[in-house]
Order: structure tokens, then C-alpha cells, then sequence
């Protein structure tokens, strides 16, 4: 028996949460999708009372664009770079962490660092690291005096100092920035995970295995890999999910731009597109919604066929 | 590049060192490939099919070997991997702490090839500089008021709503929990869009901090979190508080905040530190200066380098004083992680969601 | 393989600074026959598995020795000794098919070793018949029964046929009846493959039944050794005589006095060459004879009629147990008008120990154990 005034308190309780989420969440869901299909639309011409006529023409231009297929290109190599790179490493780190005792919780809690620090903030320290200094930049060979760390660092095994991210960097050495920043980044949460799992794996099996003269190799791949299965999915999805919506970390490193100077942009992400159509001079909110509504399709379409896959792979 | 290589005292004793922990363990695989073959040799000339005819004295010496090797191997490779985390916060702290000319190497340091690895004269007054240029005193107050605010209404309109899914009964609850798990799938930026709309053009709240707070009050996720820790407090608690003629918002304050404290803890700071990091709404809805953010107050700031004539130097970013900045910027979280780890990180173990 | 262990110990460290070490094995000294059948018995925390997991190599001695044989394998890492181990709850890969976890240790046979796929199917087949789970290799554990799993278990530990197969606590995740049946499995699996197998319970009817030869284990120290019958008969102490037996044994105070036994006031054995003294007396319950004109009288409390047997429950003050269960033969005919009843004793059931140190004193024909033996 439900009785009426139990009823009553409890759409008093939740009341905040709905009027929030149908004014913040739900009605955003109807009208962007709406927008998205109305041909050129713009909230400035919506307010001056504009009508817009309804088709798809604002996804055909999103994917006429070439700055969208930069952004979808960016978008999906850093994903694809970084994911399994942070997962690998995460995996390995977690594993060796799992096996020591002394220093165990420094450094636990040092490996944690990254996930409580601003990703802009930070984002400016890397590119401090990786940038060149001094006032050898512009002459006529610029890395002679100056270099920056990260190049000094590179010098000591021979390699030649890069520009990494100043003005005149290639693509390429942008995204090695991009890729250690954001695997830097991304690996607190994937070890916490991994770690957790890893400590909840029955030490028998362990034993079983090290009793059956199992080497460590094998016992990696064949016990702890399957064993923490679901972790894995659980860390690659979410991985995958966070590098289709990397943005922030690219405005840490080479600001609003999405690029170094001289060619802005080059490392635009799909976010981006999004908020440069935002947030540009005359804002296109058609165009960001329909870019919003592929970005959805994405995440949505990759998160399914992770979780097909994860199903056929996690043992349990 | 030849002169690259010849480095500086204090740079040279830690780029020496990190070569030596590399050849360690490169020495190290090499030394243990080579056991575990010649281990696998000795099986090859005593075996018989099955394990037991080994010379088991020299697989007693190897296995102590290996071990040790192995734990060597771990051990190094675990503190690399500390040092690489830790690296980029000890730039940023004594970047910080540098004269301009001794960051850029200029002036003074023009005839140095490698930046120093510790700053010649500490420049405290780099931080100064850093507040007074970003601004960074109304931006902490602005980032501070508004994060608490919205984590006190955040965790009222959170609190009510798990107990809601958790003890009370009402038609439609399984529904409306499920849609509401439903939205968690879909990406924020859809929303932005017509967030950003919304606030600006319907409810007229550009550039104030009702923006700032209202649309982000709402978190599913914390909803979740708080309901399955609500749901394992045992019935028979709220039946004998209900006998006892205890009303639900009492024994909701008395009885379930209390024993979810936990929780609630780390979803307070969890908010708190997204209210921190945000970066995309606020640059959309309120970038003007009275409501600046702290991060994109950090990421507008123009850290300008000026010539003795006070006039500035248009081609320089002045980066010491933009790494105070970012310092002073990391501190709180720091702060924050170092008193409350525990809680953050069994919230975060729960959560996954950065900012 | 014999395996020897030489004053094997082990102490844990204490978990707090000050509190104290815990010496969970203390100078075992012990040679396992070849080929032979052996139960560490004893109750909880008594060390009798961390002396199979010291066999085994999981855990390492504090001092003492381990050989095999003649190898001395004290310091061997458990993957060269050769083991097979089975766990108490299995530790079947969840994972993997039950012909996966049993090709599991074959497959990591390196060099000379190494077995071609066939060798290793066959090996996996045969072993898999000899513990009759063959139409089962392609189930993973979880959908097997528990007797099911402990088999796939035995098998895996087999495959690889180690010179020692260790067990913990084989059968304590069984149900009553499938213990029954899986004990007398593994004494056919061990009698068939000869191999020498150590294996801990804390079941006493457990290990009487399938060992060869019996440990019996108390806070880390060797109480016993010896044929299951032989121990049974002739306990060393009180706890061994106390441990062993269902139902077990009935406990007296007693008092001996100028060469005879007295329970209270009854003068119920001659105990030659015992000094006087008050002790301890335990009869078994086959140990007593119904006896209208017996010496030991208790009060009757009930009787039961087991077919064969006859289970007469009674009571006592010099009794230490609550009930004294005294089991007779079916033919006797007993009085239960009557309040009290009345046994005599057979003297080789009945053991009497010292108060203080609750060691046996031996008299007259118990004194020594092959007499007892026949």
C-alpha cells in the first residue's frame, strides 16, 4: 500500500532534481536535437524571430568543413594513441605496485598526483617543459643555446633537440606532446582501478599457479589479464568515452588556439568544434548542435561495440 | 650539439643519474635473459619428460638471482615511473621560483646551454606578481564562493532525492530513476548548447553567478552513489524511528547522513574540485571580470615580460610568473588531497569523472 | 619419494610490535614413507597447514629442513619441488575450461621438458579418466558441482605427476555425502597412482579413514604419529585420546591408589607399578562391558538401540564429560528400571593420564603398543 501523503513528500523531495534536470537536461536534449535540424539556425536569428526552414543541412555542412574532419581526425588518433598506451602502462604499474610492500603507499599516492591537479593548469606546465627558451630562438640555429628541458633531457641519449610546440612545430611533434600529456593524465584513475581489481583477485590463484611452475609472463597474461577482464573494460571504456571529449587538455598546452602559433587549430577535437561554434564572434549554434549530435553517435556507437566486445572477452 | 652534451653541474648530476638507473636496467634484462637461458639449457640436458630431474643446487642459486633481479627490475622501473609523475610539478615549482633572464637563460645566464635545476636567486616575488597580474584574489574568492555554494545546494537537492529512491515509496519511482541513469550516457556538451541559451537569452543570467551554480546542482551520479549507500542501511532503523514518532526528515538528518558520512565526504569534495577545474560553462556564461573562474582567469591572463623602460615586450611570456601562478593555483588541490586522499580516492575509484 | 622434514619451524612475526610471535609450527621432525598416505590432523591454528603450504614452498621455514628425497628443497621456490597442490577451495581458473586448468601446468614445461600438444591431450585425458571427470572438460568450474570441482582439482594437480601431491582440507567444502564418497576417491586415486600425498583436515573420522599414517598436530607441536589404528588405540596424551574416536572418548577424574584405579568410589582396575596420585581416566566407549556386578556405576539416563550396538547414555560426578556413551553389544539386555548402572572394563580401552602434564601413564598390559596391536 502506497499511501497518498507518503507520495506527495516524496515528489516534494525530488522536486528539485526534476525541475533541474527537465529544464537542464531533458528540454537540451529535444532542442539541440531540434536545431540541429533546422536549416542554418543561429539563437540570435531565433530571438530576432527568424524561421528556419527544417533539413539536414547543418550536418552537411559540419562534414563539408575541413576544420571538422581535423577535429574528428585529432580526436580520434588521440584516442586511439592514448587509450591503449594509459591502459598498458596503468596495467603494468598496477601490476608491479601490486607485488611490493615497501613503498607501497608513497607510491600509491604519488601515481594519484596527477588526477587532483587542474588539466589546464597543468597543461601550461607541459608546455613550459616542452617548449624552447632563451634568446637563441629565431637565429640561425636556434637549438644551440636554448633547447627547453624536455629537449635537454632528449639530448643526453643523442637525439636532436624538436620543436615541440613553439611556432614552425610539425603536426607529429604536437601530438607527442598531446599523447604524454594526456596519458600523464589519464593513468591515476586507470592504476586506482586496476590496482583495486588486482587486490581483489584471490591469491590462491596465485599460488596454484606459481606451484605449477607458471612463469611470470604466462601468469600475466593467462590469470591476471582475464581476471581483472572487467576492470579493463570498465577503464578502456571510460577511456574511450574521456578521449572523445579531450579538449581541455589541448587548451592547457596550446590555448584557446588549439594549435601553435601561426597554425591554430591543427589540433582542434571534436569538443572543440563544438565551442569554437559556440563561442566564436557570430555563434553557430546549428552547426554545434549538429556537431554535438555526431559526437553523440560516436560515443554512443564505440561505447555499444566496447561493451559487444567486453562481453564476448570479460570471463564472468 | 656537441655542446649541449658538456651540461651544467647541478643539471648534469641528474640527468647523470637518470642514465644510470636507464643502464641499470638495461643490465639488469640482459643479466636475466641470460640466466633464464642457461636455466633452460640445463633442463634441455637433464630432462626426461617430466620436472623432477633437475640439478636442483644450481636452480637454487638462479632462483635467488632472478629474484632479486626481478624485484630490482619492479623497484626501478616503479620509481621511473615516479619521478616522470612527479616532474612536471618540481618544473613547475622552480620555474616558478626563477628570475626571468634564468628561466629564458638570457642576459646573465646567455652563456649557459641547459636550464638550471635549481633557481640561482629565489624569486619570491614571482608570486606576488603572479596575484597581482591574474588577478588571482577575486578569482579565488569567485571560485571559492561559487563551488561552495553549489556544493551545499548540490548535496540538499542530492541528499533528498537518494533518500527519496532509497526509503520512499511512490508510483513510478523505478521509472523515473531509470530515465534519470538514462542521461549519464550522454555527453555534456550536448547540453551546453542550449544550456548556454537558455541562461543567456530565457532566464537572463550572463555574467552572474546564478549561472555559474544552477545548471551543474544535479548530478545523477552523486544521486546514485548516495542511494546505494542509503539502500544498505538496514529497514528496521527507519520502522523503529517511525515508531517512535520520528519524522523522515529527522531521522534522515539523525540516523542516514550520519552513517553515509563517508559518502558524503567524498562527494563533497569530488564537487568541489570539478567547481575548481571547470573550465568550458563558465568561459561560455560568465567571463567577465567580477565573475571570472580560476581557470580561465589562469588561461587569459597575459603574463607579459617588461623591458627596463616599463614598456612590455610583446614577443615574451613572462613564464616564472605564469608558473606562480600555476602553482598557486594547484596548491589548494594539494592541500586537499594530502588531509582527505582516503575520501577521494574511494570516491573516485566509484566514479571516473575528472572535473 | 620420501619426504623428510628436520626440525622444521615456523614462527610467524607478531602483527602488533608488542605483541607476541606465534610459533605456528614447532621442530617437526618427520619421514614421510614413499608412496604413502598421510593426514595432518588437528584442531583450528594447530599448524598443520602451514606445514603442507612449508611441503609445498609457498611458505618458507623459519629453520629446520625439507628434503625430498635426498634433495634438500628448504629454499627450492615451490615450481622446481616437483608438488602437486590442491586447494581447500580449489583455485580453479574461473576462466578456462576444466581441460584448460588441467592443461594449465603442462603447459609450462620449459625446454627438454616441453610436451608436444598430443602428449599433452593424452596426459590431460588419462588423468582426467582416473578421476572420472573426462565427460566434463569442456564445462568451466562454475558449472560444476563441488565434488566435480575438487576433482578437476586433484587432476590438475596430478597432470603434471608431481613427487608429492599435498591436499588442504580436501573435502571440508563438501556436503556430508559427497564427503563420504570423495574420500574413499582419493584413497583409490593415491593407491593407484602410488604417489606420495600429505593432506590436512581437521576431521578426525576423515583422517582415520583414507590415511596411511596420521600426524595429530596441537599449537604448532607433533602430539602423534602413527597408523590410524595404532593411535586410536594407543593415544600418547589426553588431547590425542580426546581428539580421536566418534563418539569420543568419556573422561574421568581418578585416583590410584596402592596399584588400583578409582573412579570416585569405585575401584574399577588393578593399575600395577602406578604411583598414587590423582589423574586422569579415559575409556573408550567400546570399553565398557555391561556388568550387573561391574564396578563403575553411573546413573542411567537413556538407552539406544543402533541395531548392532547398543549406546547407553549415563552420568557421573567423576565424570568430565556432561554424558558418559558407552556402546555394547545388542545382545545384552539392559535393565532400565534400574537407576543406576553398572560396567566393567576392558583394561586396554581404558587410559589414564597424568594430572598436571595429561601424558600417559602406562601400566600393566597397555604398556606397550604392539601388545595392544596384536
Amino acid at each position: 500500500m502506497v499511501d497518498s501523503k507518503k507520495q506527495w513528500k516524496a515528489w516534494l523531495y525530488l522536486s528539485p532534481v526534476i525541475i533541474l534536470t527537465l529544464v537542464f537536461t531533458v528540454w537540451p536534449i529535444i532542442n539541440t536535437v531540434r536545431i540541429a535540424f533546422l536549416n542554418d539556425y543561429t539563437l540570435m536569428g531565433d530571438a530576432g524571430g527568424m524561421t528556419f526552414s527544417v533539413g539536414v543541412k547543418n550536418f552537411q555542412k559540419v562534414i563539408q568543413y575541413p576544420d571538422f574532419l581535423i577535429c574528428l581526425k585529432n580526436t580520434i588518433l588521440l584516442t586511439v594513441i592514448t587509450v591503449p598506451i594509459s591502459t598498458f602502462l596503468a596495467l603494468l604499474i598496477a601490476v608491479c605496485l601490486n607485488s611490493i610492500k615497501v613503498l607501497n603507499k608513497l607510491l600509491q599516492t604519488i601515481y594519484f598526483l596527477p588526477y587532483v591537479t587542474n588539466t589546464i593548469a597543468i597543461g601550461m606546465v607541459f608546455a613550459t617543459m616542452f617548449s624552447m627558451v632563451g634568446s637563441g630562438f629565431g637565429g640561425a640555429d636556434p637549438y644551440i643555446s636554448t633547447a627547453g628541458i624536455i629537449n635537454n633531457i632528449l639530448g643526453v641519449f643523442g637525439i636532436e633537440p624538436v620543436n615541440w610546440v613553439n611556432a614552425g612545430s610539425t603536426y607529429w611533434a604536437n601530438m607527442f606532446v598531446m599523447i604524454v600529456y594526456i596519458v600523464w593524465n589519464a593513468l591515476p584513475f586507470k592504476i586506482l582501478i586496476l590496482l583495486g581489481g588486482l587486490q581483489s583477485v584471490n591469491k590462491q590463484y596465485y599460488e596454484a599457479a606459481k606451484v605449477d611452475g607458471t612463469s611470470r609472463v604466462r601468469t600475466f597474461f593467462r590469470i591476471t589479464v582475464p581476471m581483472l577482464s572487467p576492470m579493463l573494460a570498465y577503464v578502456i571504456i571510460t577511456g574511450f568515452i574521456g578521449g572523445f571529449k579531450e579538449y581541455s587538455s589541448v587548451v592547457g598546452v596550446f590555448g584557446e588556439g588549439m594549435g601553435p602559433a601561426g597554425t591554430e587549430g591543427t589540433l582542434n577535437t571534436m569538443v572543440g568544434f563544438i565551442n569554437t561554434n559556440l563561442m566564436g564572434k557570430k555563434p553557430r549554434e546549428g552547426i554545434a548542435s549538429a556537431g554535438a549530435l555526431i559526437l553523440f553517435v560516436i560515443i554512443f556507437a564505440v561505447t555499444m561495440l566496447n561493451m559487444y566486445v567486453s562481453k564476448k572477452r570479460v570471463h564472468y | 650539439m656537441t655542446n649541449l652534451l658538456s651540461l651544467s653541474s647541478a643539471g648534469a648530476g641528474w640527468l647523470l643519474a637518470l642514465m644510470i638507473v636507464c643502464i641499470l636496467a638495461e643490465v639488469g634484462v640482459i643479466v636475466w635473459l641470460i640466466l633464464r637461458q642457461r636455466e633452460e639449457a640445463r633442463a634441455k640436458t637433464s630432462g626426461n619428460g617430466v620436472m623432477h630431474e633437475r640439478n636442483i643446487e644450481n636452480v637454487k642459486k638462479t632462483q635467488k638471482v632472478v629474484k632479486f633481479l626481478v624485484k630490482v627490475l619492479i623497484y626501478l622501473f616503479l620509481v621511473a615511473v615516479a619521478v616522470s609523475v612527479l616532474f612536471p610539478f618540481y618544473w613547475m615549482i622552480i620555474s616558478s621560483l626563477k628570475s626571468y633572464n634564468e628561466y629564458a637563460l638570457e642576459g646573465e645566464f646567455a652563456s649557459r646551454v641547459t636550464p638550471t635545476f635549481f633557481p640561482h636567486k629565489v624569486m619570491w616575488s614571482n608570486y606576488a606578481e603572479a596575484f597581482k597580474t591574474a588577478n588571482l584574489g577575486t578569482l579565488f574568492l569567485n571560485t571559492v564562493f561559487v563551488g561552495i555554494v553549489s556544493t551545499i545546494l548540490s548535496l540538499v537537492i542530492t541528499v533528498l532525492a537518494a533518500f527519496a529512491f532509497a526509503r520512499l515509496e511512490f508510483r513510478g519511482k523505478n521509472a523515473l530513476f531509470a530515465a534519470l541513469l538514462a542521461t549519464m550516457m550522454i555527453p555534456g556538451e550536448l547540453f551546453t548548447i542550449t544550456n548556454y541559451g537558455t541562461v543567456t537569452n530565457i532566464l537572463n543570467w550572463g555574467n552572474t553567478y546564478t549561472a555559474l551554480i544552477v545548471p551543474f546542482l544535479v548530478s545523477v551520479f552523486y544521486i546514485y552513489l548516495l542511494r546505494q549507500n542509503f539502500m544498505q542501511i538496514p529497514n528496521e532503523l527507519y520502522y523503529a524511528a517511525k515508531v517512535d514518532g520520528t519524522s523522515d526528515l529527522k531521522y534522515l538528518w539523525k540516523v542516514m547522513v550520519p552513517l553515509a558520512l563517508p559518502t558524503i565526504i567524498s562527494i563533497t569534495i569530488l564537487k568541489m574540485m570539478g567547481s575548481w577545474n571547470s573550465y568550458i560553462w563558465p568561459r561560455l556564461v560568465a567571463n567577465d571580470e567580477l565573475h571570472q573562474l580560476i581557470t580561465n582567469g589562469l588561461r587569459d591572463t597575459d603574463f607579459a615580460v617588461y623591458l627596463a623602460d616599463g614598456s612590455r615586450d610583446a614577443d615574451k611570456i613572462n613564464y616564472p610568473v605564469q608558473m606562480a601562478a600555476v602553482t598557486l593555483v594547484s596548491i589548494p588541490l594539494f592541500l586537499v588531497f594530502i588531509f582527505l586522499r582516503k575520501y577521494i580516492m574511494k570516491g573516485v575509484s566509484r566514479s571516473g569523472l575528472k572535473g | 619419494m620420501k619426504v623428510v622434514l628436520q626440525e622444521l619451524t615456523k614462527i610467524f612475526p607478531s602483527r602488533t610490535k608488542k605483541g607476541q610471535e606465534v610459533v605456528a609450527v614447532n621442530k617437526f621432525d618427520f619421514e614421510i614413507p614413499d608412496g604413502k598416505l598421510v593426514g595432518l590432523l588437528g584442531p583450528s591454528g594447530c599448524g598443520k597447514s602451514t606445514t603442507l603450504y612449508m611441503i609445498c614452498g609457498l611458505q618458507k621455514p623459519s629453520s629446520g629442513k625439507i628434503f625430498f628425497g635426498e634433495d634438500d628443497v628448504t629454499s627450492l621456490a615451490p615450481e622446481y619441488r616437483g608438488v602437486g597442490l590442491v586447494f581447500q577451495n580449489y583455485a580453479l581458473y574461473p576462466h578456462m575450461t576444466v581441460k584448460q586448468n588441467i592443461l594449465f601446468p603442462l603447459q609450462n614445461f620449459k625446454g627438454a621438458d616441453r610436451l608436444s600438444k598430443s602428449e599433452m591431450l593424452e596426459r590431460a585425458y588419462n588423468v582426467a579418466k582416473l578421476v572420472q571427470i573426462d565427460e566434463l572438460m569442456d564445462r568451466k568450474p562454475n558449472e560444476l558441482s563441488g565434488g566435480q570441482q575438487q576433482r578437476v582439482a586433484i587432476a590438475r594437480a596430478l597432470v603434471k605427476m608431481p613427487r608429492v601431491l599435498l591436499l588442504d582440507e580436501p573435502l571440508s567444502n563438501l556436503d556430508a555425502r559427497l564427503r563420504l564418497q570423495t574420500r574413499e576417491e582419493i584413497k583409490r586415486i593415491q593407491r593407484e597412482t602410488g604417489i606420495t600425498t600429505v593432506f590436512v583436515t581437521h576431521d578426525q573420522e576423515e583422517a582415520m579413514s583414507i590415511s596411511d599414517i596420521i600426524v595429530v598436530m596441537k599449537l604448532g607441536i607433533v602430539q602423534q604419529i602413527g597408523k590410524p589404528q595404532s593411535v586410536y588405540d594407543d593415544p600418547v596424551n589426553l588431547f590425542v585420546a580426546k581428539f580421536l574416536g566418534t563418539p569420543p572418548i568419556n573422561v574421568f577424574q581418578g585416583t590410584v591408589k596402592g596399584g588400583r584405579l578409582y573412579i570416585g568410589e569405585d575401584n574399577v582396575l588393578a593399575t600395577p607399578d602406578v604411583e598414587d596420585q590423582e589423574v586422569f581416566v579415559g575409556i573408550r566407549p567400546e570399553g565398557f562391558i555391561y556388568d550387573k556386578n561391574g564396578p563403575l556405576h553411573c546413573n542411567l539416563r537413556n538407552v539406544e538401540v543402533m541395531g548392532r550396538d547398543v549406546s547407553i547414555v549415563s552420568t557421573s560426578d567423576a565424570s568430565l564429560n556432561p554424558t558418559i556413551r558407552s556402546i555394547v553389544d545388542a545382545d545384552n539386555k539392559i535393565d532400565t528400571e534400574n537407576q543406576t548402572v553398572s560396567f566393567s572394563l576392558k583394561p586396554h580401552k581404558v587410559f589414564i593420564f597424568n594430572k598436571e602434564t595429561e601424558e600417559r601413564i602406562r601400566f600393566g598390559n597397555t604398556a606397550s603398543p604392539a601388545e595392544v596391536k596384536e
